[in-house]
């Protein structure tokens, strides 16, 4: 409801912006950028951010086409598949290098990934994995070392797992060495059959807030992001983060101009604005997931820069794959997820 | 006069643009959605087809629906168990206690039914106030699981649905002709009897309007079955926001929605056939 009042203000408001004011009309996740940054940016800039959120992808990109014709947003956030579909359908403006000077700052393992080769189109903005989050108080941490440890019997009824459709899947595409973004019908089914045996074990899923069902008390072990790991940690430490050996699952948000931006100087000044050390901490500190820029990681303090559930190591992430998008086989996927959902 | 007119065109012209605009427009679209293609880079490819209504055959999503419909007709039985001697102490209480009564079954809508949900997380979890209630006075030895399972479940729905059930119940037996009771009673029928034959067939219209209320709406709740049972099964709403939402298929989301809508319609015709029968008999 307030975030429709700030909208309908901000349309009212923009009605008086006059030609000549520079403005960037800015789409992102909801509470996924602090008001400071913006603040700050209008300050140093004098451009002036219209902000709007979305809570899915799928909702943004639906938005992004209905206003396709007019043109609007100039600054988009979609997580790595997204952005894999929005450069197939011819929807983004290639970055101009010259104009993001900080790029320099981004961790190299997370730049030229499948998603975007040489990063023509993205830069990343903010990245996370999901792994194994036990309670060591019912089970002993050292026990668990791979996904496939979640498979053993004593954990039925016990176990949590992430009601995300390619979490899942893919925890089992990885336990039979497949990768995650398998598009092979086989590998997938098989991964399903490999899921129907460990769904007995399932008392939740949860994607929501996955920290809170395991602070509750109700699960002893299950599938976590590393945001919400560290967020539960904090709230009590008897809570671990294990990165699986398999390799835990990646996913990393990045900053796109749509091709119908129509302030693209502003959207360039923007991201090198976001890339800037300092900023970037500031935005990892107050949303909580793990930020790409290695400079801005330097500038944290040396407890946070230290956790591994916040800022993994390359090895914790070795084996790791970010998901890309499935194309036709989304389909299969979806039908074996309501299937595993639908069998008791 | 001519006010009164003008008045009266522009109140029923308002509310005709708006059902327009925000009903028939959206379900029209919804409709010929459902009869639309699937495409890759587009939401839908006009290409008339019928298969996202064949699909709806496929056994898995017979089964959603199936367990869409056995959760909201269990939910329905427990409110009516519940519901009706509760209307029946309201409306026999004095005239004072009434209103207050009602007030207490409306009270809970002034919170939102989502928040109430959490609520009952947070009472109902092996931490929570329930269980550690019990704990300290030494009832139960290690938590009871209730949440994520069926029991919670229902519970939750009992609860959320409850309001809609008492209220048309409360509005038949307070209408009741008490004076048809005594009747039946100075003619030697029994309690059980009198209840059965009288009373009843005479409440019938709130037990078809509560029944209705309460599982319609239970129909689409699928938050609280994903919220206290854990997200374990698929329901007819969970699997209409799925195609939307993340399989990128319009037209079948639409034609599950559409199937969905057709079954209330049909359900709500049954209905007013039924008290349409029910009001004949009365006044035979």
């Amino acid at each position: 409801m307030i975030r429709w009042l700030s909208l309908l203000l901000l349309a009212v408001f923009s009605i008086g912006v006059h030609a000549a004011e520079r403005t960037l009309v800015l789409y992102n996740w909801a509470e996924y950028m602090p008001k400071s940054v913006l603040r700050q940016f209008t300050k140093e800039t004098g451009i002036k951010v219209r902000y709007s959120t979305y809570d899915n992808n799928e909702a943004m990109l639906a938005k992004l086409k209905t206003v396709e014709k007019s043109g609007g947003y100039d600054l988009v956030v979609p997580s790595s598949y997204i952005v894999e579909r929005m450069r197939a359908q011819d929807m983004l403006l290639a970055l101009d290098k010259s104009q993001l000077p900080n790029l320099k700052n981004i961790d190299p393992n997370l730049l030229d990934q499948p998603y975007d080769p040489g990063n023509t189109y993205s830069v990343p903005y903010l990245w996370g994995s999901s792994g194994i989050a036990v309670d060591t108080k019912k089970i002993d941490p050292s026990t668990i070392h791979a996904w496939a440890d979640l498979w053993r019997p004593e954990y039925k009824g016990k176990l949590m797992l992430l009601d995300d459709m390619r979490e899942v899947m893919g925890v089992a595409l990885r336990v039979l060495g497949y990768s995650v973004n398998s598009r092979d019908p086989e590998q997938i089914r098989a991964a399903y059959a490999k899921l129907e045996e460990l769904r007995p074990s399932v008392k939740v899923f949860n994607a929501e807030s996955p920290k809170s069902v395991m602070l509750s008390g109700e699960v002893a072990i299950g599938q976590m992001y590393n945001g919400e790991a560290y967020m539960a940690a904090q709230e009590n430490p008897r809570i671990q983060f294990i990165y699986p050996k398999e390799g835990p699952m990646l996913w990393v948000d990045n900053l796109v101009i749509p091709k119908t931006a129509r302030h693209v100087p502003e959207a360039h000044a923007f991201i090198n604005f976001v890339l800037r050390p300092d900023i970037a901490k500031t935005i990892a500190e107050d949303i909580g997931y793990t930020s790409p820029n290695t400079a801005a990681r330097a500038l944290m303090s040396k407890k946070l820069r230290e956790n591994r559930t916040a800022n993994p190591t390359t090895e914790d992430t070795a084996g790791g794959e970010f998901q890309s998008d499935v194309g036709d086989a989304l389909s299969l996927y979806e039908e074996l997820w309501s299937k595993l959902k639908t069998s008791e | 006069m001519t006010d009164k007119t003008v008045f009266k065109r522009f109140a029923i012209g308002i509310i005709a643009i708006w059902l327009v605009l925000f009903a028939l427009v959206p379900n029209l679209m919804v409709i010929i959605a459902s009869f639309m293609t699937q495409g890759e880079s587009e939401f839908i490819v006009w290409t008339p087809s019928i298969s996202s209504y064949q699909r709806m055959l496929d056994p898995l999503y017979l089964q959603v629906f199936w367990n869409s419909f056995y959760l909201s007709a269990f939910t329905t039985v427990l409110c009516l168990l519940i519901g009706y001697p509760f209307a029946y102490l309201i409306a026999r209480a004095g005239p004072k206690a009434r209103p207050i009564l009602l007030l207490l079954v409306i009270v809970p809508f002034w919170t939102s039914s989502l928040v109430r949900t959490y609520a009952m997380i947070i009472i109902l979890n092996a931490n929570g106030l329930l269980n550690s209630t019990l704990l300290g006075l030494g009832l139960i030895n290690e938590p009871l699981q209730i949440l994520y399972t069926d029991t919670a479940v229902i519970a939750g729905l009992v609860y959320t649905l409850l309001p809609f059930m008492v209220l048309p119940l409360y509005a038949a037996i307070e209408k009741l002709d008490w004076r048809l009771v005594e009747a039946a009673r100075d003619l030697g029928a029994r309690k059980v009897r009198t209840f059965v034959s009288v009373i009843i067939p005479l409440t019938m219209p709130g037990i078809v309007a509560g029944s209705m209320l309460v599982f319609l709406p239970g129909l689409g709740m699928f938050y609280i079955a994903d919220f206290l049972g854990g997200s374990k099964t698929t329901l007819i709403g969970n699997l209409i926001q799925r195609q939307f939402l993340s399989a990128r298929d319009w037209p079948f989301g639409s034609a599950a929605s559409v199937t969905l809508t057709v079954t209330m319609g049909v359900m709500i015709w049954i209905y007013l056939l039924s008290a349409k029968r029910a009001n004949a008999k009365v006044e035979v």
